[in-house]
């Protein structure tokens, strides 16, 4: 840490003859001095408004962002340095302190190792004055404004939120002090400190004190917030590789349709089905398609089984349809062509008459769509049954994924089913 | 087999991305859930306005950070994005498409959101847009988008889409040559330093907040090279004006493209993104028949370089595939007044096929 270099760089205010904000910023640089902290060890974040004029004021690191986002931005940069011996601080008004409120809170719940400073004016300066959600209703009452609401309690929240410091603090002589407090606490720190608008508010400190809210402090003992960094491996390492060891009776592509209901393993079926289908030397692709409340309704997945590399992932026309439950079918049924090849279980309800199989009885709830795929698997023999045997062999769920796929030995004899179309 | 979104993610660590900072969103989840398994340093922010403003804090402070979202994400980064682009800090941004207009439909791809951003840096300023084509372009783009990221100190975005990022797909990942970081350290620079004073490469010299040699200024206002906020001055217009000149006079050190180019073809296809593998097999069916046609797979969609253009213009006929409703990409290169010579095969809430690219096309 540096010391005995001057914080501040200039000393001619920016702001209005009688502005309260000169106040706070000597305040915040001779803290800093005190303090001992160097230019480069802050890295000072600037607001939009009159308090936003402050970066050139000081030697240290600044950054001059957007309205009412600079506690965001602090958070990353507390973050991003990561250094304990660097201060962060934040410098915004009332008015950032409210477009930008969620950022607070956000600070601090995490409480992250910076300092906010807010600079309550009670009012809007470099727009024209208009009243803010920290004016308090005296100020507002006092400039004739008919909005009633409570002001934000800004200080309170960020205790709420869980700020290791949050207090408000309206006497002058005592601002130094209480930044240093602040300043030297480590984890979010948040200061709130009265200001004077001579251009929109009043013209006397003197008369402020009608106008304000009373000074309060708070707390809380937590850890400080920091980003956790850890060593992690590649995620190509945990893709499965898949040689050859099968071989397909395909010899263009075919598209598979493979549909059920959430939780019925729809998914899990068509990546295993693609998988299997790697073993016997083909390409693959597979994509699912669900609603975004992943736990209820239809589940649909599309597989393309290719001998050459495959571009367009899309299915325009599906060779194979394979349905297990009205959801699955119900979303599917309309996709089918003249040469689609359709296996759908028993117990759906068709206008149309399909080959039909017990799929539920014999592969249960949770095994019918592989023991369907297995069954489509059996019939065509596009490869042998083992490629999908062999591709679950390493699943936790292995087990009841092989019981399932041998279910399908048992859908023998073809059910044709036919149920008409209730009338009205 | 394995999906885009693992290899970008990948890709985006090996090339030295430190931090994932995320706020979930379909169907740019898996981008989230791969980089909290991969990433060093992943954060969960509490809304898209707060991941951005982090990502620039952990940006300033020297670290490249990374995002991913959906167009109503972007929609609330846009104020801030124009911040990284003014405070010129080097990030990447991975866009999923999806289909809008607002909420749209989550899980339904679209590649709609390429005008946005071509109009999302107020003032027409060009944002470097990369648009992977296959899985191969989503490992060596990704690099790139850390390279130009940080030579141009320049947020990038990675634009996809749905079926790109989620499909799952044989791949040989041994054909991914191993990435190297991307180095940062800081351009020699004439003293004294000065945060946005830029030499003839038109990129000023990096220094990070909390550096102990200089000090480091960022600023999301007009501003001079001192990094002050200076309204309408020559030296603080001519650094703003920079913004433009540095990225689109050096646009063909990253501009991205593949062209089939076949003999004595008059018939080009022009297409990008999750459109191309489409446009791949209408191609390679329309020769089968006989039929004379290139393919240009744009993967710098922006800024647009003149090697485009000159190509484009060199075809009698060009039919432009895109999965939107007018064809953004060839309103960008001509308008939206009707052309002779210009066709468009789009398609609106589906894939377009590779049948129906030909059928336009041919």
């Amino acid at each position: 840490m540096e010391t005995a270099e001057k914080i501040l760089i200039d000393t001619k205010m920016p702001f209005c003859p009688g502005c309260g904000h000169g106040v706070c910023v000597r305040s915040v640089s001779k803290s800093l001095e005190l303090l001992g902290y160097g230019p480069k060890d802050v890295a000072l974040v600037s607001d939009i408004g009159c308090s936003g004029l402050v970066d050139p004021l000081f030697a240290t690191h600044t950054i001059h962002g957007l309205h009412g986002r600079s506690p965001a931005l602090g958070v990353g940069v507390a973050l991003g340095l990561n250094n304990p011996h660097k201060k962060v601080i934040v410098i915004q008004g009332d008015g950032g302190a409210t477009i930008g409120l969620q950022h607070i809170l956000e600070a601090a719940r995490r409480n992250i190792d910076m300092t906010l400073v807010v600079i309550n004016n009670l009012l809007y300066g470099m727009t024209g004055g208009q009243m803010s959600g920290l004016s308090t209703n005296e100020f507002k009452a006092y400039k004739h404004s008919d909005d009633d609401a409570e002001p934000y309690d800004v200080v309170n929240l960020a205790h709420q939120s869980g700020a290791a410091l949050s207090v408000r603090v309206n006497d002058i002589s005592n601002f130094t002090n209480v930044l240093n407090e602040a300043i030297s606490t480590p984890g979010f720190s948040l200061v709130e400190l009265s200001s004077l608008c001579t251009s929109h508010g009043m013209k006397k400190i003197s008369e402020m004190k009608n106008f304000i809210v009373d000074e309060e402090k708070y707390t809380n003992e937590r850890p400080i917030g920091i980003s956790l960094k850890r060593e992690t491996s590649s995620l190509l390492k945990h893709v499965k590789i898949l040689e050859t060891q099968f071989s397909s009776s395909i010899n263009d592509s075919i598209g598979v349709v493979i549909a059920g209901s959430a939780g019925g393993g729809i998914q899990s079926a068509a990546k295993l089905l693609a998988q299997a289908g790697m073993l016997a030397g083909l390409h693959a692709t597979m994509k699912g398609e669900y609603p975004i409340t992943v736990g209820t309704g239809f589940s649909v997945a599309e597989v393309i089984l290719s001998k050459n590399p495959i571009n367009f992932t899309g299915l325009e026309n599906p060779s194979v349809v394979i349905a297990v439950t009205d959801d699955g079918w119900n979303k599917v049924k309309n996709r089918i062509t003249n040469t689609s090849k359709v296996f759908i279980d028993s117990k759906i309800s068709t206008e149309k008459v399909y080959e039909t199989k017990d799929f539920l009885k014999v592969g249960g709830k949770k095994g019918a769509i592989l023991c369907a795929v297995s069954h489509w698997i059996n019939e065509s023999g596009v490869f042998p049954i083992e490629a999908l045997l062999k591709v679950v062999e390493d699943s936790k769920y292995a087990e009841s994924l092989h019981k399932a796929i041998h279910s399908a030995e048992e859908l023998r004899e073809v059910v044709y089913s036919y149920v008409p179309k209730k009338k009205n | 087999m394995i999906d885009a979104s693992r290899i970008i993610t990948e890709a985006l660590v090996q090339s030295g991305a430190d931090v994932f900072i995320g706020y979930p969103i379909t169907p740019s989840n898996l981008f989230y859930s791969c980089s909290k398994e991969r990433f060093p340093e992943f954060l969960a922010g509490p809304d898209e306005i707060s991941v951005l403003q982090w990502m620039c804090g952990y940006s300033a402070a020297g670290k490249i950070p990374v995002t991913a979202t959906s167009f109503p994400g972007l929609a609330l980064m846009a104020e801030t994005l124009n911040m990284v682009y003014m405070m010129e800090l080097p990030m990447v941004l991975v866009i999923v498409q999806r289909l809008g207009p607002s909420t749209g439909s989550a899980t339904t791809g679209a590649q709609g959101d390429l005008k946005f951003l071509d109009g999302i840096i107020s003032g027409g300023f060009p944002l470097p847009i990369f648009s992977p084509s296959n899985f191969k372009d989503a490992w060596t783009l990704s690099n790139e988008a850390v390279k130009t990221a940080v030579k141009f100190r320049t947020p990038v975005i990675i634009l996809t889409s749905k079926e790109l990022v989620m499909t799952q797909k044989s791949f040989d990942i041994n054909s991914l040559e191993p990435l190297q970081k991307i180095d940062r350290t800081p351009k020699p620079f004439e003293p004294p330093y000065q945060p946005y004073k830029a030499g003839e490469d038109m990129v000023p010299t990096f220094y990070p907040l909390g550096n102990d040699e200089y000090q480091a200024r960022f600023n999301a206002s007009t501003h001079d090279n001192d990094g002050l906020i200076r309204k309408g001055t020559p030296e603080s217009l001519a650094n703003t004006w920079r913004l433009r000149e540095k990225l689109e006079k050096r646009i063909d050190e990253y501009a991205f493209y593949e062209l089939d180019s076949e003999d004595g073809a008059t018939n080009l296809i022009v297409t990008w993104g999750v459109t191309a593998d489409a446009s791949r097999d209408a191609v390679n069916s329309l020769r089968s028949k006989g039929e004379k046609v290139s393919l240009l797979i744009v993967k710098t969609l922006l800024p647009i370089s003149q090697k485009f253009y000159d190509i484009i213009d060199s075809y009698d006929r060009v039919t432009f595939a895109e999965e939107n409703m007018t064809g953004l990409y060839k309103e960008m290169i001509f308008g939206k007044r009707n052309n002779p010579k210009v066709k468009t095969a789009t398609k609106f809430a589906t894939m377009l096929t590779p049948s129906e690219i030909e059928e336009i096309a041919k």
